[in-house]
């Protein structure tokens, strides 16, 4: 790569840094406290093997960490619980990665800049490749690292963090396609987000269906599972990911090469009859442009809460052991024993899904001012509290429409399968998903407020934090008051639990403080652009 | 509210230096440990065509945002109408219509959905005289705003602005990138702007626009405003170019005060005047002359003189 690749390559990586960082240091602790954590809660050969058996052995567990292949051991749940979890994040870091070096420069104008200087097409794309592979490598390191540090063999480490890797790699190559398919950041976002949620879903499909094991190796989460580090590992697995890589990577570039700079290959309306609905107001309008990826998010959360609901009717508490009941409580997913127990077991992934998606809120709002939008916004007659208060009221309001949907879902799907449960728990097991969003909305109003260009990193920074506290927590039988500082701790298992209404209250109170707080600084800052 | 949206009727003059539709009083704003606006005293009246003239970075888009009250001022005040900028903005944005230099639209609507959007947040607008602005700069309203070309969302903006007949118009640069056949069309637009008797604070650094349009200009230098008046004004305050062609060859004349000479050739001297003609007019009478040509200073020549004499 000739100078100007060398220079165009850090800048893109500098670019990137603080995304590097964020997900390195999850990579990292995330793999740190899983084997200490295993060590501490089943400190004996018999423990594990009861676990194993039980717990890990159920299907319904298995959609969320993939498939064990030896739980029984430290290496084997570590290779099981950080490569099964670590490899969604890393699809969605692979996406975002290559969509922000490779679109969202190209619609910012800045890549038309550069190739307006000496620069080739195929030297713009190298460096911004470059950058993204050095990004992955980081990540990978922290990844070995963290396993590393908790008591886990080098070459073990080492491998199970390329396992993790090719996920994000190949995803960087979906993403990198995606770049050069949609004309736009928000498209390709899309697309390559979409890609990822569907290989989710096969995988879950895979691990669970019977007979269908095959399918793992449809998706590079299958590929990633079928690498197997420290259960026998296969190393020509990575055959997989390596291949689809360089095809996503070589259609990319072949398309690069040909295209128009500042267009997409899908087909895009740059005319249309006007729509003259839901422009009344900021907040109409707000709704307006956020109704597409609503709609994806309401059906991506639909989708998912009725496969559990159905999973869910295989959970039985036969073959647990009291002991291992015990253990699994401590692991902090409350009574996994019954249809319900799990069904409040997977809500917390939907309370964490749905207080993330507040951080999106956040970020719109934040996206609409940096793009000085809101400066034309604020020029009319409309107040800067009326601005926040309404986006803030779309995203309390699209929050309970995705919790009223995930409960609505996950009820229909476990009644279908025949798991004995009410309308009215399923709502409530939705509902129980809104304290902690709203309390997350409000800080995030309130960060907006303050700190404006961190403002949705703050949010998805705390969700993120919280959470790993509450199980890093719960893992190490830490103290009470210790594990108490975190939300999720304070949240019912709903529906096998009550839903808590002192600490919902506490909790929107917080939110709300927070909100009027945000409202009410807002009105003392000067608009930042980007 | 209701009675801020009342235009101030003859009757009420007395109160119409407070009622200004743009006044400033020692209006300071920092960044950080940049002055970018250093106690800007600006009166603009009702009616009034207003020239902002600076180069970048003189503050002129600080003032703007100051005065639409998106940023807040570090010390002094502004005031729309008798309101406050930053506290009141609502109330004042009733009255005021805004066009950037950059339009930020959203791009995925089209320029009609953009018009109903801002009409329907602004209220008060001219459908009819909004559809004759789009004939006239030769609007394509069903393309989407990230289709448009830079003059083409400028027009978007320009033309949902114009259309509101707010009382105040308040133009960032909004020529910056428009061709020169709708120029034409912008500068008939704020001519019938000012028959309609609507305030216009046009900040611009095209001279020809200011000299072709405003009443008044104001010039702004690193924050201060260095100077301000009608054209007549600022060329009477500045030197105007007497040239003069002898019969013979030109002679030395005794010096004058507030007069400079410069050769110009064997026959002619270029004198720069500051203040009156008279004394040089009488001081040439002796001579036999062939020609006298005077020229009064362009508004460029005033600019320049600010900022390349130190002004």
């Amino acid at each position: 790569m000739d100078r100007a690749g060398l220079t165009l390559a850090r800048r893109a990586f500098a670019d990137a840094r603080i995304r590097t960082a964020a997900f390195a240091y999850l990579f990292a602790i995330y793999a740190y406290i899983q084997p200490v954590g295993f060590r501490t809660a089943y400190p004996t050969p018999a423990a594990r093997l009861g676990f194993a058996v039980s717990f890990a052995g159920n299907d319904a567990i298995r959609i969320f960490y993939g498939y064990p292949y030896d739980a029984a051991t430290v290496a084997g749940y570590c290779a099981w619980r950080v490569g099964g979890t670590l490899a969604i994040a890393a699809a969605v870091l692979g996406v975002l990665a290559a969509v922000r070096a490779l679109r969202a420069e190209e619609e910012a104008g800045r890549l038309e800049l550069v190739l307006a200087g000496p620069v080739a097409r195929r030297t713009a794309l190298g460096a911004a490749l470059a950058a993204i592979a050095g990004g992955l490598l980081i990540v990978w390191a922290a990844e070995a690292l963290g396993s590393l540090a908790g008591g886990l063999g080098l070459g073990g480490s080492a491998y199970l963090a390329l396992a993790t890797s090719t996920v994000a790699a190949a995803f960087a190559g979906i993403g990198a396609l995606a770049a050069q398919l949609a004309p736009t950041r928000r498209g390709a976002l899309q697309l390559g987000i979409g890609a990822a949620a569907a290989a989710l879903l096969v995988r879950a499909v895979a691990d669970t269906a019977a007979g269908a094991a095959w399918m793992r190796w449809l998706t590079p989460l299958g590929w990633a599972e079928e690498m197997r580090p420290f259960t026998g590992a296969r190393p020509l697995a990575l055959l997989a990911p390596a291949a689809l890589t360089a095809l996503t990577l070589g259609a990319a570039l072949a398309i690069a090469a040909r295209r128009d700079i500042g267009t997409g290959i899908l087909p895009t309306r740059e005319r249309a009859r006007p729509r003259l609905r839901l422009l009344g107001s900021p907040a109409a309008q707000a709704l307006r442009l956020e109704l597409g990826s609503l709609t994806a998010w309401t059906a991506g959360v639909a989708l998912f809460a009725v496969v559990l609901g159905v999973v869910a009717s295989s959970i039985s508490a036969a073959g647990i052991s009291n002991a291992v009941r015990k253990e699994v409580a401590r692991l902090g997913s409350g009574a996994i024993t019954s249809p319900t127990g799990y069904l409040a077991f997977v809500f917390i992934f939907f309370i964490v899904t749905i207080s993330l998606f507040a951080g999106t809120q956040i970020a719109a709002a934040r996206q609409e001012e940096a793009g000085e939008q809101l400066e034309t916004l604020l020029a009319l007659p409309v107040g800067r509290r009326r601005w926040l208060g309404g986006r803030l009221a779309l995203a309390a309001g699209a929050a309970a429409l995705l919790a009223a949907v995930a409960g609505f879902a996950a009820w229909a799907g476990a009644s279908a399968a025949g798991v004995q449960i009410s309308l009215a728990q399923g709502l409530e097991a939705g509902a129980n998903c809104l304290p902690s969003t709203l309390m997350f909305l409000g800080i995030g109003a309130l960060a907006y407020a303050v700190v404006p260009r961190a403002s949705a990193a703050v949010v998805y920074g705390l969700v993120t934090v919280t959470f790993l506290w509450y199980l890093v927590g719960a893992l190490l039988a830490a103290p009470h008051w210790l594990v108490e500082l975190t939300p999720f701790a304070h949240i019912g298992f709903v529906p096998s639990e009550s839903f808590r209404t002192g600490a919902a209250l506490v909790m929107v109170s917080i939110g709300v403080i927070c909100a009027a707080c945000g409202l009410a600084l807002f009105r003392t800052r000067d608009l930042t652009p980007a | 509210m209701g009675a801020s949206r009342r235009r101030p009727a003859a009757g009420e003059r007395a109160g119409r230096q407070a009622r200004a539709p743009i006044r400033t009083e020692g209006l300071t704003k920092r960044y950080g440990t940049t002055l970018a606006l250093d106690r800007l005293d600006l009166s603009v009246g009702e009616g009034e065509v207003y020239g902002y003239l600076g180069p970048n970075g003189a503050g002129k888009t600080t003032t703007i945002r100051l005065l639409l009250g998106v940023h807040r001022p570090s010390a002094g005040r502004a005031e729309l109408f008798g309101l406050d900028a930053w506290r009141e903005p609502v109330a004042a944005h009733r009255r005021v219509a805004y066009v950037a230099g950059e339009p930020f639209l959203w791009p995925a609507l089209t320029g009609a959905e953009t018009f109903e959007l801002l009409a329907r947040i602004h209220g008060g607008t001219d459908i009819a005289y909004r559809a004759q602005l789009v004939e006239r700069f030769k609007l394509d309203t069903q393309k989407k705003i990230r289709a448009l070309s830079r003059g083409n969302r400028q027009k978007v903006a320009l033309i949902a602005a114009l259309a509101t007949r707010a009382e105040l118009l308040l133009l960032d640069e909004p020529t910056a990138g428009l061709d020169p056949l709708m120029e034409a069309v912008f500068r008939e637009a704020i001519q019938e702007a000012r028959e309609r008797g609507q305030t216009v604070f046009l900040s611009s650094h095209i001279l020809s626009e200011v000299e072709a349009l405003c009443d008044r200009v104001g010039i702004l230098k690193q924050g201060r405003l260095v100077d301000e008046g009608t054209l007549a004004q600022l060329r009477h305050l500045s030197t105007q170019t007497v040239e003069v062609t002898f019969a013979g060859p030109a002679p030395a004349l005794p010096p004058l005060a507030g007069v400079s000479a410069q050769s110009a050739g064997r026959n002619a001297t270029r004198f720069e005047v500051a203040g009156s003609v008279g004394p040089l007019i009488a001081a040439l009478a002796p001579y036999e002359l062939v020609s006298l040509t005077s020229r009064e200073p362009s508004l460029e020549e005033i600019f320049l003189h600010h900022y390349d004499g130190g002004g």
